[in-house]
């Protein structure tokens, strides 16, 4: 069931959270089970099949932490060993049903194995809820969850505006909320509730999906071996990254709205990322929660491990005064690679999506060297935020939407048309239309090498438009949490302390003017269903 | 009453008023010919919304037109046959105009002839056949599929289990939807245009793209592009024909358009639509005329065997109208007469055509195609081929697609 569907919004959700308030206002535990009841028929409702594929995952996990739970002091090396299982059994899980057939094809491709591929049909959400799984085991082996019951663990896995794509939430941050929530009607969560969720739906079909209709075409034709001009391979780069951007904004802004309809608050995921100075800010902004599931289950033991090894063969360290380039590159450089190695599978299982992995990784490595030594060049850090702040934009931007062409073609061969055409390899066109419009400036494009094409006119300026009406809001104007602030609209976010003179005039207040506002944003998102529309990271 | 409470309150209500107005102001507007609200002068009498949902608008309105006559086609007939041309015989008005804009299959048209006859009262059924389709075996198309979804009959006859709420949703998105809204203001503010695009309520519509683009761009280009989309096409169908078996590929589509006339009592005239010397030319050194000619000898064997109901008449030929010359590159004030590009001709040429097949104009251009007269007429028009393409020149925008080479 998609959140951006009739019967999500007409059906499910209003019987939903009837259910839940009725009961609530009897037994709260009566409620978290009707809740738990609800997520596991959203999830069925896709594919009932789902449920049993699972469940006995869901079992098996809980006597694991169990397991954990009551062994990890007694019987520490038990205990370690059942960790090991239990995130061995989750990987296997995950990579017999998502990379089973990667892996198979990867080893034909190389090896000439002559493995037959089989159609698996992927459960929804599995990496999210595989992820979601691991950090509980290990949260429970470290003692960071000291206890649990069934009903609680269950309603923590499948709590359904979570459920398929995130966040990637902590039992921690999540249990205490679901035990001290009211469990009734409340009218000022109700309102951010709406708000919230109206945004996300609006983000999503009115600002993502009509630009994922224009630039689909465009990712077809590179896919067949069509070379791409310059000004096509530009839209179709900016465009994705664009789709991808409000698509998953969209999706954040209503799971945030979902979970607050029963007064839970989830964690940031999604922070302006296109904002960022640098690929390392990007990604304290893009899918926070993946970041810091990343960082703290792989890259840190990682690096902890590298650390302590160095230290034990007495070489130095990061940040030490004679660190060199090997404590560089084995504690900084290696252990990130590998980290985003894992993320781009993660995303996906295909050559692409590991080249995405990795190329962010070289990047996230540039950027961290270059922290390191801009110091010893630049040692005004004050002048140089202020002076290079726009470069560090530029660059970080670009590299993003460069970056992205992986993220959407279908085949490697397919983004190399795309990047091939984006730096003018097939030249540039304008269709025939445009350029006689543009009187003496076609005249000039012409001589300057622009060649006319017998393309749609139409097209080129509904997309440039578009793009641009996007960046300007991605860019220019507050997200989601900023107009939210006052409200906690995510854990942990508060008003800036000095906010900026829009953000002060457009927070959003429960006043009359935001209602109308926020009606005409919600009738034009509910007058924007009628189709299938999936959020891009469901397929994750 | 505290302040989330008040905006609960006031959000439920405007969103209630602003939906019933949405609501209204689609009805009243009707974007997409789905209700038949009365048109009104300067808000709603011309409807260029219609252009991308041709389908969808001209379902609708024929079963509101309850015509005697219906012209089933793709776009040349949709532009350039007029369905309240006074040329038409009484006995066949009301005329509707069906021809459906994209629509490449022929089984499109067996589609639409049923819907059409569903209404009731339909006497005649002109179908206008264009001879590229006969070269490539139909490719399922999705999007064409999902809007035949709506048509009251399936390809085989049978009722459409799909139709009813297919048609439920069509009204549904006719007025409850973004798209929906923004069609209908872009309909208002489309009024005051010179040349607005329109769809008459007899289904006709109107030339107003290519009227823009000739005056802008000049009828050279709009010939050149077309051209160059032919010549790709016909270089796609050339492998395909060239080891072709049996009957052509749309032969079947066509008989079961004239089994289910004969089932239903509808005269049936088979038009095999005119098309401009360039795009002839095109075929021909691509190697197709042979198989030209095999579609329209196997045409006149079908309607032959069915008796007087079906009559078939061909204007795949040379005469002074489709061998007009085209401006040359650049001229953007010169306009033609009978051809707007390769192979959409003008209305003129169109009431031409019904004069010729329903009236009691003797011109040459057109012939009646008979088993008796079918070889002469083949031999005739490759003579004429030679004498328009390689004594008099006619031909000049083809050239630099495919060049001349020993054709002549």
């Amino acid at each position: 069931m998609l959140f951006n569907s009739y019967v999500f919004i007409f059906g499910f959700l209003p019987v939903v959270l009837a259910g839940f308030y009725i009961l609530g206002a009897r037994r709260r535990e009566w409620a978290r089970l009707w809740l738990t009841a609800a997520s596991l028929l959203f999830y069925a409702w896709w594919r009932p099949l789902n449920v049993l594929l699972i469940a006995p995952s869901i079992f098996v996990n809980y006597g694991l932490s169990r397991f954990l739970e009551q062994t990890r002091q007694t019987q520490p090396r038990a205990a370690r060993m059942a960790l090991i299982a239990g995130i061995v059994l989750n990987l296997c899980f995950l990579g017999y049903f998502k990379y089973l057939n990667f892996g198979e094809q990867a080893l034909n491709d190389l090896f000439g194995a002559g493995f037959l591929l089989t159609h698996i049909v992927l459960p929804l959400g599995i990496s999210f809820i595989t992820f979601q799984k691991i950090a509980f085991l290990v949260d429970v082996h470290a003692g960071r969850v000291n206890h649990f019951t069934f009903r609680e663990y269950t309603l923590f896995v499948l709590f359904f505006p979570q459920l398929i794509a995130g966040p990637i939430v902590h039992y921690r941050e999540m249990m205490p909320q679901f035990q001290a929530a009211s469990c009734r009607f409340d009218a000022e969560n109700l309102a951010v509730a709406l708000s919230l969720f109206f945004f996300g739906l609006a983000k999503k079909l009115i600002l993502a999906d009509p630009l994922g209709r224009l630039v689909g075409p465009l990712y077809d034709q590179a896919a067949a071996g069509t070379p791409q001009s310059m000004t096509d391979a530009w839209i179709a780069a900016l465009g994705f990254t664009l789709q991808i951007y409000f698509d998953f904004s969209g999706y954040c802004d209503m799971a945030l709205g979902l979970a607050r309809f029963f007064g839970i608050k989830l964690p940031v995921n999604f922070n302006s990322p296109l904002k960022s100075l640098g690929i390392i800010d990007f990604w304290s902004r893009w899918h926070v929660t993946l970041t810091r599931f990343l960082t703290a289950y792989l890259y840190m033991p990682i690096t902890l491990t590298m650390t302590r090894r160095r230290m034990a063969r007495g070489q130095p360290i990061l940040g030490a005064r004679d660190m060199g380039v090997s404590a560089f590159v084995t504690m900084l450089a290696m252990p990130t690679i590998l980290t985003m190695l894992v993320s781009g599978i993660w995303h996906g299982a295909g050559y692409t999506f590991v080249l995405w992995g990795l190329l962010h990784g070289v990047l996230l490595c540039i950027n961290h060297a270059w922290r390191l030594i801009r110091p010893r060049i630049w040692r005004d850090t004050v002048s140089y935020r202020r002076r290079m702040a726009p470069v560090a934009f530029l660059l970080t931007f670009l590299s993003i939407v460069f970056a992205m062409v992986l993220f959407r073609a279908s085949t490697v061969s397919a983004a190399v048309i795309l990047w091939k055409g984006m730096i003018g390899t097939y030249g540039a066109t304008l269709p025939q239309a445009v350029l006689l419009r543009l009187g003496p400036v076609g005249g000039l494009l012409l001589a300057l090498g622009v060649q006319s094409a017998w393309t749609s006119g139409s097209f080129l300026l509904t997309a440039t438009a578009r793009i641009a009406i996007l960046l300007f809001i991605a860019l220019a104007l507050p997200n989601t949490l900023e107009l939210f602030a006052a409200y906690e609209p995510a854990i942990g976010v508060k008003p800036a302390k000095t906010p900026g003179r829009l953000l002060h005039l457009a927070a959003w207040q429960p006043n009359g003017t935001w209602a109308i506002g926020l009606a005409c944003v919600a009738l034009a998102g509910l007058m924007s269903l009628g189709g299938i529309h999936e959020f891009i990271y469901w397929q994750f | 009453m505290r302040p989330s409470q008040s905006f609960l309150r006031i959000w439920a209500v405007a969103l209630a008023v602003l939906a019933l107005l949405v609501g209204t102001i689609n009805l009243a507007i009707d974007p997409y010919e789905v209700f038949g609200t009365p048109r009104l002068p300067g808000i709603s009498l011309f409807k260029p919304i219609t252009r991308n949902h041709a389908l969808l608008a001209k379902t609708f309105q024929v079963a509101r037109a309850h015509p005697a006559t219906v012209l089933i086609g793709s776009s040349p007939v949709h532009i350039g046959i007029d369905a309240a041309a006074p040329v038409w015989p009484s006995s066949m008005r009301p005329v509707y105009n069906y021809g459906i804009p994209g629509a490449y299959e022929t089984s499109t048209s067996l589609l639409t002839l049923q819907e059409a006859v569903a209404g009731g009262g339909v006497k005649y059924a002109v179908v206008f056949l264009d001879f590229q389709n006969f070269f490539s075996p139909e490719n399922p198309d999705p999007a064409l599929e999902q809007e035949e979804r709506r048509f009251r009959y399936l390809p085989n006859g049978t009722p459409n289990p799909d139709a009813r709420m297919q048609r439920a949703k069509d009204m549904f998105l006719a007025t409850g939807t973004m798209g929906a809204l923004i069609d209908s203001l872009t309909t208002v503010i489309s009024q005051r245009r010179p040349n607005v695009l329109n769809l008459a309520p007899d289904g006709s519509g109107t030339e107003a793209d290519f009227i823009d683009a000739a005056h802008s761009d000049g009828i050279h280009d709009l010939f050149a592009q077309k051209d160059v989309f032919e010549a790709e096409r016909a270089q796609k169908v050339t492998p395909v024909m060239a080891g072709w078996q049996g009957t052509l590929p749309d032969m079947d589509a066509v008989a079961a358009i004239v089994a289910f006339a004969r089932a239903h009592d509808v005269k049936l005239t088979l038009v095999i639509a005119p098309h401009h010397v360039d795009a002839l030319e095109l075929y021909w050194r691509a190697g197709l005329w042979p198989r030209v000619e095999q579609m329209k000898a196997e045409l006149t064997t079908l309607a032959a065997s069915r008796g007087p109901g079906v009559t078939l008449w061909d204007f795949l030929d040379y005469s002074s109208f489709n061998t007009e010359p085209v401006p040359a590159a650049g001229d953007r004030r010169t306009q033609t007469s009978w051809f707007w590009e390769p192979t959409h001709f003008k209305k003129q040429l169109g009431e031409v055509m019904i004069q010729r097949m329903f009236g009691s104009d003797a011109s040459i251009f057109g012939t009646q195609l008979t088993p008796g007269n079918l070889t002469a007429h083949n031999a005739r028009v490759r003579a004429d081929r030679q004498t328009v393409v390689c004594e008099r020149h006619s031909v000049v925008l083809t050239a630099y697609v495919t060049p001349a080479g020993s054709e002549c």
